[in-house]
């Protein structure tokens, strides 16, 4: 007896260490049960489009979610299939493998479809490694190397690199011909600090911020000026035109259109109609590029999604219709045109509790950054449910220094190594892992990680630990709603 | 009463795990701040200012900043622990966050934070420490109840601005002090639930220390075609399109005698500092004397129409 309660005092201290302040108090509600989204009618494989996408209006729009929902969740094949142009290198097969959190177009899933990569045969286990970091639970994640290495295999402190390293190879796939090609050396990478990792941006309710003016985004900036919480923020641009960026992780793609475009050609190494070359690895494109041996693997020249300009004829005009865009065109559609997540009014923890963390929320400094809503849309020439509404995204789109805790060293456009887009909230209350890197499940944790050097959000963290414990619950039942 | 103990710490144990397994066993340390690539301050000079707006530092129970010539003493039970941010594109600085030394008594005793926004680059439409205040007050949301209305107030020999307000939920009271020095706004932002503590912090204020010596005339907009007499446009190596404000320091003869990036890639700086170097100004005169004019340049994109943008 005496025994088991030293065990327990002990364990509990540890405890106690792991989590100052938290433990045996306020807890994190975990992943929200009940309709995915919030949306009744939701399923995993089947995400709600728009109101008016669902209406059918403008007529055929819906037939060209439901195609882009059906080709994001194609997998792709080398050549010979019906779906061509994987690799030569690639870290996933499909668009819905890593958007799968609750449904797909979401964030990453529970269990990780890159460590199925190799045992399922997407690439061979004869020449492909699987990263020690990936894990059967794990995040779903892309890597970069944030500095180029010299000869030495250590990182180069003057040579910024910040690209992603794809995880595998086509080589020693049946239908990849005689392309033989080698991973990054990812174990060097760990052991000299040179790596970073990003999970999968869920993309519900895309389409409402893709059409937001700039002058609403940076009308919402003036107004959280004078802010007395050490807040400062800035905007990405756009290198071609100078307008806001507003997707990925620092904010540093314009439009879906382009966000489609880079992961096609980035995470599974098919070509498309804005980036139509091959992509070799950063050090392989500082080299001679990829061998001979790796191009046109597909057979079918470039580049390997294209525009269908000539379909099978159909009765349905708005099936034959949905069938010309090239692929990106329309996985770029079936983003913009999902529905944002529903909040809950009541789960967790109850409605009083929800409506006090949300009140919380705002209270400490969170929502100068996290901007409850935007008002509002542009009027929108595609949809009527597009157009002159309230985007209830949690987020302002402006990058923020994150300080040394979050930094990845990379930098993206106007995004240094320590900005980050202000992550949208909506949808928050079924995601699994949080932050940039995913590097945990637990909110509190998250939030502690907004306190770090150089931080904007160091006095809103504070704030947040200056609240109750009944309090700071309140909050994450709050964010658990989202 | 054991096995819920033990249940409890299971599961306890088990979350921890959970957690870690989900960190992965490869997630990144914190990069040391040395290393990162950040947009940030920079500063160069064709002579060199003593200080810098973000060279303030907290030590030995003080808060110092040479260049605004401010010192706070602080009790000893008070410390930095987090550093701030780098200031922001449009001159917002977190100088200073202060909060107690055990982390145990930060409700009771609160944080302090203290900071400046750039007059020459600000977001908000202000002008003054007066308007900066009441630009917060206009934007307080309905979470907020104000506690003292803004008023002036005499501190320490220096006019400062004081506003008051509480969020009743979070149980959260804000005393914000703003005064003007080198056409900044500096505040100090008091943050706690006990308001007598807090008080205190702001009589303490009275240990905030003149600034001394001489400092160049700070101008708004001094830059326009009447002054410039010779000017090179910089030479960009990438296109980024982020606002670079900059403030530059103008000796007697109308030559650039110290230029401090705000927000800058070091690309950027190095571009925009070889061409600035080049730029001759009128000399300013005051009282038929030229004197030393500090002025802000908005490089790249112009942020605000009211900041004349210079491409």
């Amino acid at each position: 007896m005496k025994k088991l309660l030293a065990i327990a005092s002990v364990l509990l201290f540890s405890m106690a260490l792991a989590f100052p302040g938290t433990a045996l108090s306020q807890t994190d509600p975990g992943v929200r049960g009940g309709p995915i989204n919030g949306q009744p009618g939701a399923t995993q494989g089947g995400p709600l489009p728009l109101a008016s996408v669902n209406a059918n209006a403008p007529t055929g729009i819906l037939e060209f979610f439901d195609n882009g929902l059906g080709r994001f969740q194609e997998q792709e094949v080398v050549s010979g299939g019906v779906n061509n142009g994987l690799g030569p290198r690639f870290n996933l097969n499909s668009c819905s493998g890593c958007h799968a959190q609750p449904a797909v177009g979401g964030s990453g899933p529970p269990n990780n479809p890159e460590f199925q990569v190799i045992t399922q045969g997407i690439a061979s286990g004869s020449t492909n490694t699987l990263p020690s970091f990936i894990t059967a639970h794990g995040p779903t994640v892309v890597a970069r190397f944030p500095f180029f290495t010299t000869s030495s295999g250590s990182p180069n402190r003057n040579a910024p690199n910040g690209g992603v390293e794809d995880f595998f190879t086509v080589s020693g796939r049946a239908d990849a011909a005689n392309c033989n090609l080698q991973q990054p050396n990812f174990q060097q990478a760990q052991q000299t600090n040179n790596i970073i990792f990003r999970i999968p941006t869920p993309t519900f309710g895309a389409g409402l911020i893709e059409n937001i003016d700039d002058s609403t985004l940076l009308a919402n900036q003036q107004a959280q000026a004078a802010n007395n919480f050490g807040i400062g923020g800035a905007f990405n641009r756009n290198g071609n035109d100078g307008t806001i960026a507003r997707f990925g992780w620092k904010a540093q793609n314009k439009s879906l259109l382009l966000f489609a475009g880079e992961a096609y050609n980035v995470e599974m190494g098919i070509t498309n109609e804005i980036f139509s070359q091959e992509r070799p690895l950063p050090q392989e494109e500082q080299g001679e590029g990829l061998p001979a041996s790796c191009l046109n693997l597909s057979g079918h020249g470039y580049p390997e999604d294209a525009t269908n300009f000539s379909v099978a004829s159909n009765s349905d005009q708005a099936a034959q219709n949905a069938q010309v865009p090239s692929d990106i065109v329309l996985f770029a559609e079936f983003m913009r045109l999902l529905a944002p997540p529903v909040a809950s009014t009541n789960a967790p923890g109850g409605s009083q509790s929800i409506s006090n963390g949300s009140s919380l929320f705002k209270s400490i400094g969170c929502s100068t950054c996290h901007t409850p809503a935007i008002r509002s849309t542009q009027p929108s020439n595609i949809t009527a449910s597009l157009g002159n509404v309230t985007v209830k995204a949690y987020s302002d789109f402006e990058i923020h220094h994150m300080g040394n805790g979050l930094a990845d060293n990379v930098s993206q456009g106007g995004a240094g190594g320590d900005q980050f887009r202000t992550a949208p909230l909506w949808g928050l209350g079924q995601r699994i892992f949080f932050l940039h890197d995913g590097r945990t499940t637990n909110l509190l944790t998250a939030i502690a990680d907004h306190r770090s050097n150089g931080s904007e959000a160091t006095q809103v963290a504070e704030n947040f630990a200056s609240l109750s414990a009944g309090q700071q619950q309140e909050v994450l039942n709050f964010l658990r709603s989202l | 009463m054991i096995s819920l103990l033990l249940r409890l710490m299971v599961f306890f144990a088990a979350s921890l795990l959970v957690d870690a397994a989900a960190r992965g066993a490869a997630q990144p340390g914190p990069v040391p701040a040395g290393l990162i690539l950040v947009k940030g301050a920079w500063s160069s000079a064709a002579g060199t200012l003593s200080s810098l707006p973000e060279d303030g530092m907290v030590s030995n129970s003080r808060y110092d900043n040479a260049y605004f010539g401010l010192g706070y003493a602080l009790g000893s039970n008070w410390t930095q622990r987090y550093q701030g941010p780098p200031p922001s594109d449009s001159g917002y600085y977190v100088l200073a966050q202060i909060e107690p030394k055990d982390p145990a008594l930060d409700p009771a005793l609160g944080h302090i934070l203290i900071a400046a926004q750039d007059l020459f680059f600000s977001a908000a439409p202000v002008h003054s420490a007066s308007e900066f205040i009441g630009y917060i007050q206009q934007h307080l949301g309905a979470e907020y109840r104000v506690e003292r209305a803004p008023i002036k107030v005499r501190i320490a020999n220096r006019d400062f601005v004081r506003l008051d307000y509480l969020s009743a939920i979070a149980g959260l009271h804000w005393h914000v002090l703003a005064t003007e020095i080198r056409c900044h706004v500096v505040q100090f932002v008091f943050t706690g639930t006990r308001p007598k503590s807090m008080e205190r912090l702001v009589e303490s204020m009275n240990t905030v220390t003149e600034p001394i010596g001489s400092a160049p005339v700070c101008l708004k907009d001094f830059a326009t075609p009447d002054t410039v007499l010779e000017r090179e446009d910089p030479v960009y190596t990438e296109s980024r399109f982020n606002p670079v404000p900059v403030r530059i320091v103008i000796d007697k003869e109308g030559r650039v005698k110290h230029i401090h990036f705000l927000s800058a890639f070091p690309e950027q700086a190095k571009s925009i500092g070889d061409a600035l170097l080049q730029w001759r100004f009128r000399p300013y005169l005051l009282g038929g004397q030229p004197v030393e004019v500090e002025t802000g340049l908005l490089f790249g994109r112009a942020a605000r129409p009211s900041v004349v943008a210079l491409h």
